[in-house]
């Protein structure tokens, strides 16, 4: 009878729950795997591997229960996305806040910090609840840089396998240009797709630690070590923005900056674009690219504000200040999240620039978040065609990307992104005020502007106690909650929460 | 001649009042009294039937005819019919009119066995241009089905500096075209490595159509052109028209009623405005100030309704009306009643394939600046003594063979081509030498 029961509410139920945990707990249990890499770091310190070990044997234990008690073959479709990968966003980030606590890390010794800390890797945000981040050890502060990776990773394939299929935000319209014919047989299937994009973001990774390393091993840098290497690496390709240093990149040389530069802006191109210039052994595609082209202006425009602030401010001088003008704007802007030097003492203008550089961002189908170039692209010709109809209202005018004529649906949802997106983030600071108000945290209202725009954005650092050189570890535990929260909404896009959120998801 | 005409519509007549005289005509159509109407008026055999059928092609004699005309009203019917010719009698040449561009680009490509291809829509297209004129690009005539173009320059200051001003051996000129002569002073220069284009001459080039494109985007520099023209209708003729203007520089402004039409319209051709209008609500002609036009086009499917537009539009101040016009008497009335100019694509489809049929080998010649200069199509003798000479070899001799059509294709010769026996070459020379130049090809 209660089988009955059981069956006729799953019927009435829109959504293939059994089948979304067994694809959830499949992919928590392979998740476990990432447990390796800091294992064998530990081991090579001579540090404990344990907090590593268990955490992977709970995840793998955790996965394997969720398949156990969903048995069967459901097979999962469109729907049932939306639920998997909010939901698997959630379930990764504890993994990863597992060894923190097991390591019993002071400063992670709370649950909230350690699952903050873990969030703010899985969802390549960058931002940190730890002081002192030295006083990590070799093990765990790899664990932190690596969960960033990973989280990259996972953003990877999200944007181009599901947020795509789930038309989020007119991303599926959005793909900077149909694939050219040797593309298009290469990927005919979203895994094909996926595989590329991963091999690409391995190969940037790679070349980015290879790029650090030789500007360690020729002595431009004697901080950086291969440790060093592999950590920002890790941290800049996923435009996470995590440290092993406090100080963030300050510490090191202007060479060790001036790569992270371009690992940043690549990074935050389109793997796509990417993709394709590199099979073809062209960089035609990015001049073609009309993404790519406001995305490059934009890094231009931005870092020649600030570098012409920090100039007249005396903040800097010559070289010194084009380099952190344009470290920190690049930063910024890709929602990396690095700083070069603390821009939380520059003045009022180079932070209202950075803060609206975290809105532009970098290009879709990149690991960076927040609104994205080509989304602001749309919204731009969208605007200047209902000026044009005023004066002209017979006029029909389709809008164009690259060539290619937009259909006024993605339209439609560009657009309705960007609203939801900034709601978000409006709603966000509220939330931050309010706590403010309550506690006697010392968080001014542009602070909170900064510090929800920096969390909903996927970047990291925010102004004032939060600043790049700061922490967000005097924050309450409601506000860390709040900005958790926002890390997670920002890294999915918002919709496929959004859309949990509809009587209509769950009905038949 | 033994003629073959499928279709007795207004193209097929036309042609076969053309032909009729010299040659000996079949006529075949489904339409017994178009057919009977058509013997009446003139001395031809008529056979009633689909054309695209074996046993009606037979009956019409495709095994003896030396020509056969598909123009019908439908592509395919034709364009079947006269693959099936091919097969049947393969001495038999084919002409076949399309009212499809893309048919024209396929037979380009020689996807399509068929002799001769005419599309109504780029004969219409061709004509409204030359009636427009583009004054800083002219393009003077159009060889081996548009494959070759030549065009005549105004040369203003504007014109992008990578070209005008260097050496031409350093000038960044499109592939596919030759500078085949400068005219700065009234005296023409030829256009050796160490010339230079320089603002104020005239020059002439001859090139592909892409490479005729590129050229005038150099020339046009960065100013924008203001002068534009409203095509009002936006079907197969009215799009074909506005893409032609389109490539030759002009601003180009599309009225049409339907609405999903007038999207794809919009679609399909970035550089036009599009507006969904029905071109007849004399405020929106005013709002839009339709006044500004350089030219108006009407390509609406209705004469009468192309007609009373273009009344509205002269009204509204449009200088040049022209009308694209379906039936053959409203030639008459459009003309007379002050459209300034009617043009009917079935007419200019028929002339086009009649001068085809009289004769294949047809020389076209066209004259620059008054009869100083001329264009000339010349096929190559066998006993040419230039046969076989690399280009870069052949004398100078106030001339220059700016292309080769070769098989029907064209060929723009670099320094190590040569010329072949039966080569077209479409070349630039000055009158006084015109026999000289006949003598040595």
């Amino acid at each position: 009878m209660t089988a009955a029961v059981a069956s006729a509410r799953r019927r009435r139920l829109g959504v293939d729950l059994a089948g979304s945990i067994n694809l959830i707990g499949s992919l928590i249990k392979y998740f476990s795997v990432a447990f390796a890499l800091p294992v064998v770091v530990a081991l090579w310190y001579g540090e404990t591997p344990w907090p590593f070990l268990v955490g992977g044997a709970i995840t793998a234990v955790f996965g394997g229960m969720l398949e156990l008690v969903s048995v069967g073959k459901e097979r999962i479709g469109a729907r049932e996305g939306y639920l998997v990968v909010s939901v698997l966003w959630l379930l990764v980030a504890a993994a990863c806040a597992l060894p923190y606590l097991i390591a019993d890390e002071p400063q992670l010794s709370r649950p909230i910090d350690a699952y903050f800390e873990a969030m703010s890797g899985a969802s390549t945000t960058g931002a940190s609840v730890l002081v002192d981040i030295e006083g990590l050890n070799h093990s765990l502060a790899m664990w932190r840089q690596f969960t960033a990776w990973l989280g990259g990773l996972g953003v990877i394939v999200l944007a181009v396998a599901v947020l795509q299929r789930l038309r989020i935000g007119g991303r599926h319209l959005l793909q900077a240009e149909a694939p050219g014919p040797e593309l298009d047989s290469l990927a005919e299937t979203v895994r094909a797709t996926a595989r590329q994009f991963i091999l690409l973001y391995v190969a940037l990774t790679v070349a980015e630690i290879a790029a650090l390393s030789i500007v360690g091993w020729t002595g431009l840098d004697d901080r950086m070590s291969f440790y060093e290497a592999v950590g920002h690496s890790f941290s800049t390709i996923a435009t996470a923005g995590f440290s092993t240093q406090a100080r963030s990149i300050e510490p090191f040389a202007a060479a060790t900056q001036w790569v992270i530069v371009v690992f940043m802006i690549l990074a935050g191109t389109n793997f796509a674009l990417m993709y394709r210039a590199v099979l073809r052994r062209t960089p035609r595609p990015f001049a073609r690219d009309e993404e790519f082209r406001v995305y490059m202006f934009f890094v231009v425009a931005g870092s020649a504000i600030v570098c012409a602030e920090l100039l007249s401010e005396n903040i800097f001088h010559g070289a010194a200040a084009v380099r952190h003008a344009v470290f920190n704007a690049v930063s910024m802007m890709t929602t990396t999240g690095f700083a070069s030097a603390d821009f939380n003492q520059w003045t009022a203008l180079t932070a209202l620039t950075l803060v609206a550089l975290m809105f532009v961002s970098a290009s879709a189908g990149s690991t960076s978040g927040s609104i994205k170039v080509v989304r602001h692209v749309v919204i731009y010709k969208v605007l200047r065609r209902e000026l044009e109809q005023t004066l002209h209202p017979e006029l029909v005018s389709p809008l164009r990307i690259n060539r290619r004529v937009l259909d006024e649906r993605a339209v439609r949802s560009v657009i309705a992104f960007a609203l939801i997106y900034v709601g978000t983030f409006a709603l966000g600071t509220l939330a931050l005020l309010l706590d403010v108000a309550r506690t006697d945290v010392s968080v001014s209202a542009f602070d909170a502007i900064a510090a929800s725009a920096s969390a909903i954005g996927n970047v990291g650092p925010g102004f004032g106690l939060a600043g790049p050189m700061g922490s967000f570890a005097p924050y309450s535990d409601f506000a860390k909650g709040v900005l958790v929260t926002l890390m997670w909404l920002g890294r999915l896009e918002i919709i496929p929460v959004a859309v949990l959120l509809t009587r209509s998801y769950w009905r038949n | 001649m033994r003629i073959i005409v499928l279709g007795a519509g207004q193209v097929g007549t036309t042609i076969v009042e053309a032909l009729h005289d010299e040659h000996d005509v079949t006529v075949v159509d489904m339409h017994a009294e178009r057919l009977s109407t058509l013997a009446h008026r003139f001395d031809v055999r008529v056979v009633e039937g689909n054309g695209t059928s074996r046993r009606v092609l037979q009956e019409a004699g495709v095994a003896r005819a030396d020509l056969m005309i598909a123009c019908t009203s439908r592509d395919e019917a034709n364009i079947v019919a006269a693959l099936f010719v091919k097969k049947l009698a393969p001495e038999t040449q084919t002409i076949v009119r399309t009212t499809d561009v893309e048919y024209l680009e396929i037979w380009r490509e020689r996807l399509l066995e068929v002799d001769f291809i005419v599309s109504s829509e780029l004969e219409t297209a061709h004509a409204v241009s030359h009636v427009i004129g583009v004054p800083a690009a002219r393009q003077t005539d159009v060889f081996a089905n548009g494959q070759v173009q030549i065009v005549e320059f105004d040369v203003e200051e504007q014109a992008d500096p990578e070209v005008v001003g260097p050496a031409l051996r350093d000038a960044r000129i499109p592939r596919d075209a030759k500078v085949a002569a400068i005219i700065r002073g009234g005296e023409m220069r030829l256009p050796r490595g160490d010339e230079r284009i320089l603002p104020g001459d005239r020059i002439i080039v001859i090139g592909s159509p892409q490479a005729a494109r590129e050229w005038s985007e150099i020339m046009a520099g960065r100013s924008q052109r203001v002068e534009d023209v409203v095509i009002f209708g936006a079907g197969r003729i009215g799009t074909a028209v506005a893409r032609l203007l389109l490539d030759e520089g002009l601003g180009v402004r599309i009225i049409e009623a339907d609405r999903e039409r007038a999207l794809v319209v919009a679609e399909e051709l970035s550089g036009a405005r599009v507006y969904n209008a029905t071109g007849i609500d004399p405020e929106f002609l005013d709002r839009e100030r339709i006044d500004a036009a350089k030219a108006a086009v009407f390509a609406m499917r209705d004469d009468p309704k192309n007609y009373y537009a273009a009344t509205l539009a002269k009204l509204h101040g449009v200088e040049l009306t022209i009308a694209i016009v379906h039936d053959s008497v409203s030639m008459e009335v459009f003309e007379r009643a002050g459209v300034d100019i009617a043009i009917n694509p079935r007419a200019l489809t028929a002339e086009e394939i009649v001068r085809f049929a009289h004769d294949p080998r047809t020389q076209q010649v066209a004259m620059l600046e008054g009869d100083r200069y001329e264009i000339l199509d010349i096929t190559v003798r066998d006993s040419s003594a230039l046969v076989n000479t690399p280009f870069r070899e052949l004398p100078m001799t106030g001339s220059l063979i700016g292309a080769i059509v070769r098989n029907g294709t064209a060929i723009f010769p670099r320094g190590d081509d040569v010329l072949l026996p039966g080569d077209r070459a479409i070349l630039f020379a000055e009158s006084s030498r015109v026999h000289d130049v006949e003598k040595a090809l």
